[in-house]
């Protein structure tokens, strides 16, 4: 208990440091949002006019009372205006982070079966012959640009095939394409690390002694190998969210979804400081979510990372706890 | 830089573009901005539209860009119209109007009848208050100026069918101003909206009187035009007198520029935005319709910030020109839609006069104009003087057409001549800062449409986009007092012919000084399934969907 507060401790330092880190590097990029919104030629406006609008605006408030009111606003759940559209931004980020969870959750999903997939048939008993094609995909998948990748789905079974509409899909249709496009680039580590740790496992002392003792190949892939495998791919999947964010933002320029991804594109084009300080919070919160998840799951997937006492009775019984 | 993948998608597009071109030229294509009529309107149905990018706002001044004007352009009717063709005005919400003969006094009179989609009428009082928030602002809300209006003073309600306007100058811009979508009518209630309202997640509460109202917002993905079924005070020359034919528009955001010209293709969408001219040829080769309606204002081109120091000599800007072949670049990045500026304005602006003489193509003229400013070949080809380099920095106008193709082909050009043209690409903040400084960002590349002779004035103005820095942004000083002069004669000489001999002393002092390079006539360019008819724009290229009509289904 007292590692689970310790860990949530540090999780609320991490939050805030982002939190500062974020405000003092936007403040330190050249120009503001107000500057790029009202200085924009197109909107010919007067010299004069634009002063009024930034005082009204109180650009000219000291940095450090600005920080301490964002960080005010951000603790009561205001996370401001957006200064672009002047949307506030608990809307924008109310919109648009469901379809986001979604599409991330169900790519995440989906990469790992994927993934899973891939390194079976790459050590499957039958397919030793062809089994250097299913380890090459890995590195075919990561090379793959996403932008490429998700245009190329859209023509082929979009447009030429015209299985699935890409211009106002249902609900389920309009996510069979976007998933596919970011499970394929992300599956490709999870995949590289599987197939990696399987090879590593398969060449243990103890997978000999099974097989001396007459199990099949399947058994032991799918007992012995696959929940020793595993770990590496785990710790991975906790430092894939970020890749996940990047995938989710070309994917959903690409598919025309209103997301996450998108939101931080057009912010970050606009330096809209209190969208992008939200998403800085949201991204370090699911970050911070994940890893804590991940490591508290580790003693259930490995008892060897568990308190010692559990650890002591499960290792008779468990053949695969082999030293690494 | 120009990135080399940049490049080579550019060769291969100038490729199939030419090869295009060259295979169906004897090819007849319908007029630009109206689409060819076939057998009688039906009432009722669905389009689908795909939207470049996502509304940012529908506060009506702030609606010259594309996608706010779309909408605003359909939801919100305005005091007269302006015939996009013929560029005349006709009564609208007003019907009937006069101003004294300096044009510091304006009254319109209100037609009866016509209501906000809230119900509540339009009338004298709310047109004033309209023009209030329109002419002055109100900075406390955020909310600006538009534009489009000089010298607004106050209003003033005669009575419940007159409004009259005062100016503290004469405003003789202001009828065109009334009739563009910057000055859009909305309801009461709307008016008093913070800038905070008019963003996205609102809009079904900006109400207006026009054909259309808004529903089913999806912040970043689109929304729905539905409508108006009780509609009925259409500009006599519209096509449609009655409730608009479709039921619904609904603009989907698509972002990519592939997706949309697919999705046209593959027929998951009726009428796309913005097709990039590299795509045309497989628009109209499959039997689609482009349309591709002018935007009648400064053509798109570069303004040369003479108050940098490169840029002082004359002789220096006059080689720029010189050096650039305007044929070459819109024959090799554009189509047929974007015809070769002859002015600084649009051929079918207001008030344009032919300076094309001053435009030339002649290279060996460069280079005896850089020889004579003292600029020498260098060993690397790119000629000095005192040891520095003549490079010049352009910016890249992220919302024209293939801009940094285009002026990567006329930093090649230039190459020629011994000039280094560098392209500046930017995050926004940097950019922002860039371009109001002549130091950075020498030569500016933008164009602006408005189909008013104050176009022109918008542009090149100290107090306005000032696109040529004649105003210093670090002193406040005015480089060259003569423009000023000129600019603001336009925009309050009264007389309308003398207005209009105002503008063209403008364009030719901008020619003989060297100070612009126009490039094209720029088009917003539309296409259309074979089943959409009737499609029309407003006089600066946004889509006016009460007469289009859809037979399919």
């Amino acid at each position: 208990m007292r590692y689970v507060l310790g860990r949530l401790g540090q999780a609320a330092a991490v939050l805030l440091a982002a939190f500062t880190v974020a405000f003092i590097l936007l403040q330190a990029m050249p120009g503001d949002a107000i500057m790029i919104k009202f200085e924009n030629p197109e909107l010919g406006l007067s010299p004069d006019q634009i002063a009024a609008l930034r005082q009204a605006y109180g650009a000219d408030t000291p940095l450090p009372a600005q920080y301490l009111h964002s960080l005010l606003g951000f603790l009561g759940g205001d996370f401001g205006y957006s200064i672009q559209s002047g949307t506030p931004v608990r809307q924008l980020l109310a919109e648009v982070v469901p379809g986001t969870l979604i599409l991330a959750a169900l790519g995440f999903v989906s990469a790992v079966i994927l993934a899973v997939g891939i390194t079976i048939l790459a050590n499957l008993p039958g397919l030793r012959r062809i089994a250097d094609v299913f380890r090459s995909l890995p590195s075919l998948f990561v090379a793959v640009p996403v932008f490429w990748l998700g245009i190329v789905l859209i023509q082929v079974f979009s447009f030429q095939l015209r299985l699935i509409p890409v211009i106002n899909p249902g609900p389920i249709e309009g996510l069979i394409l976007p998933v596919l496009t970011l499970a394929v680039p992300i599956s490709a580590p999870i995949a590289q690390i599987l197939i990696r740790s399987v090879d590593d496992v398969l060449g243990y002392p103890f997978v000999a002694v099974v097989r001396a003792r007459g199990a099949d190949p399947w058994w032991i892939l799918w007992r012995n190998v696959a929940r020793n495998a595993v770990l590496p791919a785990f710790t991975m999947a906790g430092v894939l969210f970020g890749e996940l964010i990047g995938g989710a933002v070309v994917t959903e320029t690409v598919f025309g979804r209103a997301g996450v991804g998108r939101l931080t594109a057009d912010a970050v084009t606009q330096q809209d400081t209190p969208i992008l300080l939200a998403i800085v919070l949201l991204s370090a919160t699911a970050f911070v979510v994940i890893n804590l998840v991940v490591d508290l799951l580790y003693p259930v997937l490995d008892p060897r990372l568990g308190p010692r006492r559990r650890a002591r009775v499960a290792a008779p019984r468990e053949r695969k706890v082999v030293s690494v | 830089m120009p990135k080399p993948r940049r490049i080579l998608a550019g060769l291969a597009a100038a490729t199939v573009l030419a090869i295009a071109l060259a295979g169906c030229s004897a090819n007849a294509s319908p007029a630009p901005g109206s689409s060819t009529e076939a057998g009688a309107p039906v009432t009722g149905g669905t389009l689908v539209y795909l939207e470049h990018q996502t509304h940012t706002g529908l506060y009506p001044p702030g609606a010259g860009f594309y996608p706010n004007g779309g909408i605003v352009n359909n939801i919100a009717d305005r005091l007269v119209y302006q015939d996009p063709k013929t560029l005349e005005f006709e009564p609208w919400i007003a019907s009937k109007w006069e101003s004294n003969a300096d044009a510091t006094e304006y009254t319109f009179t209100i037609r009866d009848g016509v209501t906000f989609s809230d119900g509540t009428p339009l009338d004298a009082a709310v047109v004033a208050k309209n023009f209030d928030l329109y002419g002055l602002g109100d900075p406390a809300r955020g909310l600006t100026v538009s534009e489009a209006i000089n010298n607004y003073e106050s209003s003033e309600v005669v009575d419940k069918n007159t409004v009259k306007f005062h100016f503290s100058a004469p405003s003789p811009g202001f009828l065109q101003a009334t009739s563009t979508i910057n000055s859009g009518l909305l309801s009461d209630k709307t008016l008093d909206l913070t800038f905070e309202k008019f963003g996205p997640g609102n809009a079904a509460n900006i109400i207006g009187s026009g054909p259309f109202t808004v529903e089913n917002e999806k912040i970043g993905t689109g929304l729905d035009l539905v409508a108006r079924k009780d509609y009925k005070w259409a500009p006599k020359s519209w096509s449609n007198q009655g409730r608009p034919y479709l039921d619904r528009i609904q603009i989907t955001v698509t972002p990519e520029a592939s997706v949309r010209v697919g999705a046209l293709l593959a027929g998951q969408a009726g009428l796309v935005r913005n097709v990039e001219a590299q795509d045309e040829p497989q628009v109209t080769g499959a039997g689609f319709e482009v349309f591709a309606p002018q935007t009648n204002g400064v053509n798109n081109g570069l303004s040369l910030r003479f108050r940098n120091e490169k840029l002082s000599d004359i002789r220096v800007r006059q080689a720029l020109i010189a050096g650039i072949d305007r044929a070459e670049l819109v024959k090799t990045i554009y189509t047929k839609n974007y015809p070769l500026a002859t002015s600084v304005l649009s051929k079918t602006a207001l008030g344009y006069v032919n300076t094309e003489d001053k435009f030339a193509y002649d290279p060996k003229k460069a280079e005896t104009l850089l020889d004579e400013a003292g600029w020498k070949l260098g060993s690397n080809g790119i000629r000095e003087k005192d040891g520095k380099p003549l490079t010049l920095v352009v910016n890249e106008a992220a919302p024209q057409p293939r801009s940094f193709d285009a002026l990567t082909l006329v930093s090649q050009q230039l190459k020629k001549v011994g000039v280094d043209l560098q392209i500046l690409k930017a995050d926004a903040g940097t950019y922002a800062k860039a371009i109001q400084d002549a130091d950075q960002v020498q030569i500016y590349h933008s164009m602006v449409g408005r189909a008013d002779l104050d176009v022109i004035k918008s542009q090149f103005y100290s107090k306005n986009r000032n696109t040529l820095l004649n105003r210093d942004n670090s002193d406040q000083s005015i480089g060259d007092p003569k423009l000023e002069e000129l600019l603001e004669a336009v925009a309050s000489t009264a007389d309308p012919k003398a207005r209009i001999e105002a503008s063209q002393t403008v364009q030719k002092y901008l020619a003989d000084e060297a100070y612009v390079i126009p490039f094209f006539e720029e088009p917003q360019v539309f296409a259309a399934a074979t089943y959409v008819h009737g499609f029309a724009s407003e006089s600066v290229g946004r889509p006016s969907f009460d007469g289009v009509w859809i037979d399919k289904k």
